[in-house]
């Protein structure tokens, strides 16, 4: 449904008509759709926070809710902090939404271990988002990818939200990740990417050339 | 026939016979009779004003035939230098002659209901800059935007008016701030700032000055001169004229588009939609060095307010290896071409050189986030002007941050024209800066022991874990997840060329001067050693000597 809506809603979007409160229903709905699809458009989720900016009578904490957690499972990107920009401070105190900008902090700061332990105290607020925890894994999994050749296989359990041994297995294969030693899990050969580098400056006799043409 | 006469005087006058004579008595002359000057009949002399200085009378006059003859070149130079001297002689701290004395001066005649809406136009963001506007006078202006607007947006065909890019830019430039004002004002009455005659004014003019209205101004002019259409086929090499209809091909509606969609990047920026800011521009390509080659070179501002708004988005999302590109493009270009703007643009200079520092401000804070490499030009301006607070921000003196953020960020609006009363709570929390602020703050506050990290790893090419912990005095476990956060902040979405053209678009890469990976519990260090670059100092001192050569042998 919501890959259906997509086009119609991208139609709703151009110019002006962005900002017609009269769109709102239908982009409410849009947003619910994503939520239960495990699909996303940021786009249209920031209308729909505009539209709140804009008019604060038709704030819906639900839906502001959905908008934030579906950013966070677009980690790396930096969707929450443009939502956030969005959002009357007076929002981003109560309970709910403060719960998830704090959330969003530790992700942020990838304190993972941190993370599922929050998650767990109010499973709730998740259960509704299709497919959260593993967008949040993929998120995790994109970290450890760009900072490890070797890992030990315990933390790399624990941060992706302690893992049991075949749901590991699972996502090593997912990643291409594979047993090292029994301790360890190779993730990727850093070597070749991440080196020093020297740049040193090279002038080549064209670009001199006319300065010496000058003043011969 | 009224054209006629008016011609005639232009050859007793002469538009260059220098307005200011300089001598007192003649231009303060209140006294004098105007009806001895050679206007005609035509002209309502008898109903002229008695207390004018004679060169307003002209200007007016002079203002009024070259609008209607459309001689840019005469606009110009009546608008950048004239009308600054004027005002600098006479109207320092007091209005320009309103509408009454100026219709008594020019007369109700052909194109003169055109003329005054510009006119209006002038004389009220002369009020916003010098004088204190009231509540009516931000009604009446509003009012006249809309005049101004609906003149040209609801024509059938385009009118027939044509004004320098310059006015044209600060047209929309004044509106934003306008609006800008206004919102600010309307956030002193939340904080119970304002008498009570001023608070009835706003609760019975709820509706000037309206965010949905500025917006919608601005996108009607992009739509109505097709300047997106335009600007694509442009940038396909193709020619715009192709797409642009009768209004898009006249410049005053072509050049009103473009600077609409700078408007709307700074307006949305200015509401904390940095995504929209960014993507309005999305058929202009400022990353390709288009500085010296577009028409709106020349007008200066609109660069600067481009690049600005540009930058700040790119840091505000995070993106800070664009922000620094971008700021450093066109602080390179300011410093090339200094010396030229410096002689003929001085009316907009206070504004130029804030916007200037405030955009090495905003590079320091990049910068200290997120080290790079930049031109030699800006680097050492940046450390001999700002070397002190990048040095506080780098021990992480974190007030100093939010000192420079203040300093260097726009001034932020409400877009909700709800007003608050006796609630000083509530208006200080809903202040819009303060949003902004704490998100950036919390960003930073992320990003504080990565800056911590770095000085460590610069010093070794490998180091275990352990032993790091055991210099920031910190469990493993803790650094480890700062280490990984450190990776994940310094991967910034980078725009790249072969990406195609959206500012919005790009992909992650690592541009950290000191990067890393860890194998097993040992951390391998990368770091960037950059050379220095000897080319450009002896080019310069080439060019040096060479000068000095030149001198001493002509002597």
């Amino acid at each position: 449904m919501a890959e259906k809506m997509r086009e119609n809603i991208s139609a709703m979007l151009k110019g002006i008509d962005r900002y017609n409160p009269n769109n709102l229903a239908c982009l409410e709905n849009y947003v619910k759709a994503q939520v239960k699809e495990n699909v996303y458009d940021l786009e249209a989720n920031l209308a729909v926070l505009k539209l709140y900016q804009f008019n604060p009578n038709f704030f819906q904490e639900q839906i502001a809710v959905y908008i934030l957690i579906k950013a966070l499972t677009n980690m790396p990107n930096t969707d929450f902090i443009l939502c956030k920009c969005l959002i009357d401070p007076s929002y981003l105190e109560t309970e709910i939404i403060k719960k998830i900008t704090d959330i969003h902090q530790l992700l942020e700061t990838c304190q993972f271990r941190e993370f599922w332990n929050e998650v767990a105290k109010t499973p709730e607020l998740f259960n509704d988002i299709n497919g959260f925890h593993d967008s949040i894994r993929k998120y995790i999994s994109y970290v450890v990818n760009i900072t490890y050749q070797r890992i030990e296989r315990s933390f790399l359990k624990e941060i992706l939200g302690n893992l049991g041994e075949a749901e590991l297995n699972r996502w090593m294969s997912l990643n291409g990740w594979r047993e090292d030693d029994y301790d360890f899990v190779f993730i990727a050969n850093q070597e070749e990417n991440i080196k020093t580098k020297n740049i040193t400056e090279k002038i080549d006799f064209e670009s001199v050339a006319p300065v010496l043409a000058t003043y011969r | 026939m009224y054209y006629e006469e008016i011609a005639e005087e232009d050859y007793q006058y002469g538009l260059n016979a220098g307005f200011y004579t300089g001598d007192g008595r003649q231009d303060l002359d209140y006294d004098r009779d105007f009806t001895g000057l050679p206007l005609g009949s035509g002209m309502p002399a008898p109903g002229a004003p008695h207390n004018m200085p004679d060169m307003v009378h002209d200007f007016l006059l002079y203002l009024y035939k070259a609008v209607t003859e459309r001689n840019i070149f005469e606009i110009q130079n009546l608008y950048e230098s004239t009308y600054a001297q004027l005002t600098d002689t006479y109207f320092k701290s007091k209005p320009w002659p309103d509408e009454n004395e100026v219709t008594a001066v020019v007369g109700t005649r052909e194109n003169y209901d055109v003329f005054i809406i510009f006119y209006k136009e002038l004389y009220f963001r002369h009020i916003y800059a010098k004088c204190q506007p009231t509540i009516e006078q931000r009604c009446d202006s509003y009012a006249n935007y809309c005049s101004l607007f609906n003149l040209l947006l609801n024509a059938k065909e385009p009118i027939a008016i044509e004004l320098p890019n310059q006015w044209l830019w600060d047209i929309i430039d004044e509106f934003i701030y306008q609006f800008q004002s206004f919102s600010l004002f309307r956030m002193k009455a939340s904080a119970g700032k304002l008498s009570d005659y001023e608070m009835a004014q706003l609760k019975d003019n709820l509706k000037v000055w309206n965010v949905h209205s500025v917006l919608n101004v601005l996108h009607c002019l992009v739509d109505k001169s097709k300047i997106n259409e335009q600007l694509r086929e442009y940038n396909s090499g193709r020619d715009p004229d192709l797409v642009a209809d009768e209004f898009g091909k006249q410049s005053l509606y072509k050049m009103l588009g473009y600077f609409s969609l700078i408007g709307l990047l700074r307006l949305h920026s200015l509401l904390g939609d940095y995504y929209q800011a960014i993507k309005v521009l999305e058929n202009i390509d400022i990353h390709r060095q288009p500085l010296q080659n577009l028409s709106i070179a020349r007008v200066l501002a609109c660069q600067m307010t481009t690049f600005y708004y540009v930058g700040f988005a790119y840091m505000m999302m995070r993106r800070y290896a664009d922000a620094i590109r971008t700021f450093c493009n066109i602080l390179v270009y300011l410093q090339r071409t200094r010396q030229m703007y410096h002689q003929y643009r001085t009316f907009q200079m206070d504004m130029i050189e804030k916007q200037t520092d405030q955009m090495y401000v905003l590079l320091n804070i990049c910068l200290v986030l997120h080290p790079q490499r930049v031109d030699e030009s800006v680097s050492s301006v940046l450390h001999e002007k700002y070397g002190d607070s990048m040095n506080k921000m780098q021990r992480l003196d974190i007030a100093e941050f939010e000192n420079a953020f203040r300093y260097a960020c726009p001034k932020f609006l409400s877009p909700v024209a709800v007003i608050f009363e006796n609630d000083q709570n509530l208006a200080g929390r809903l202040d819009p800066w303060k949003q902004q602020l704490q998100v950036f703050m919390d960003e930073v506050h992320q990003q504080k022991n990565i800056i911590e990290i770095r000085s460590f790893l610069k010093l070794y090419t490998t180091i275990s874990v352990a032993k790091l912990a055991d210099f920031m005095k910190m469990d493993e476990k803790t650094l480890k997840v700062h280490l990984l956060a450190y990776k994940h902040k310094m991967q910034n979405m980078v725009w790249t060329e072969e990406k195609g053209k959206s500012g919005l678009e790009g992909e992650f890469l690592s541009g950290s001067d000191v990067d890393f990976y860890i194998d097993k519990n040992m951390i391998h260090v990368a770091d960037t050693k950059v050379a220095r670059r000897y080319g450009d100092y002896f080019l310069r001192q080439i060019h040096k000597f060479e000068e000095l050569y030149r001198i001493i042998s002509s002597l």
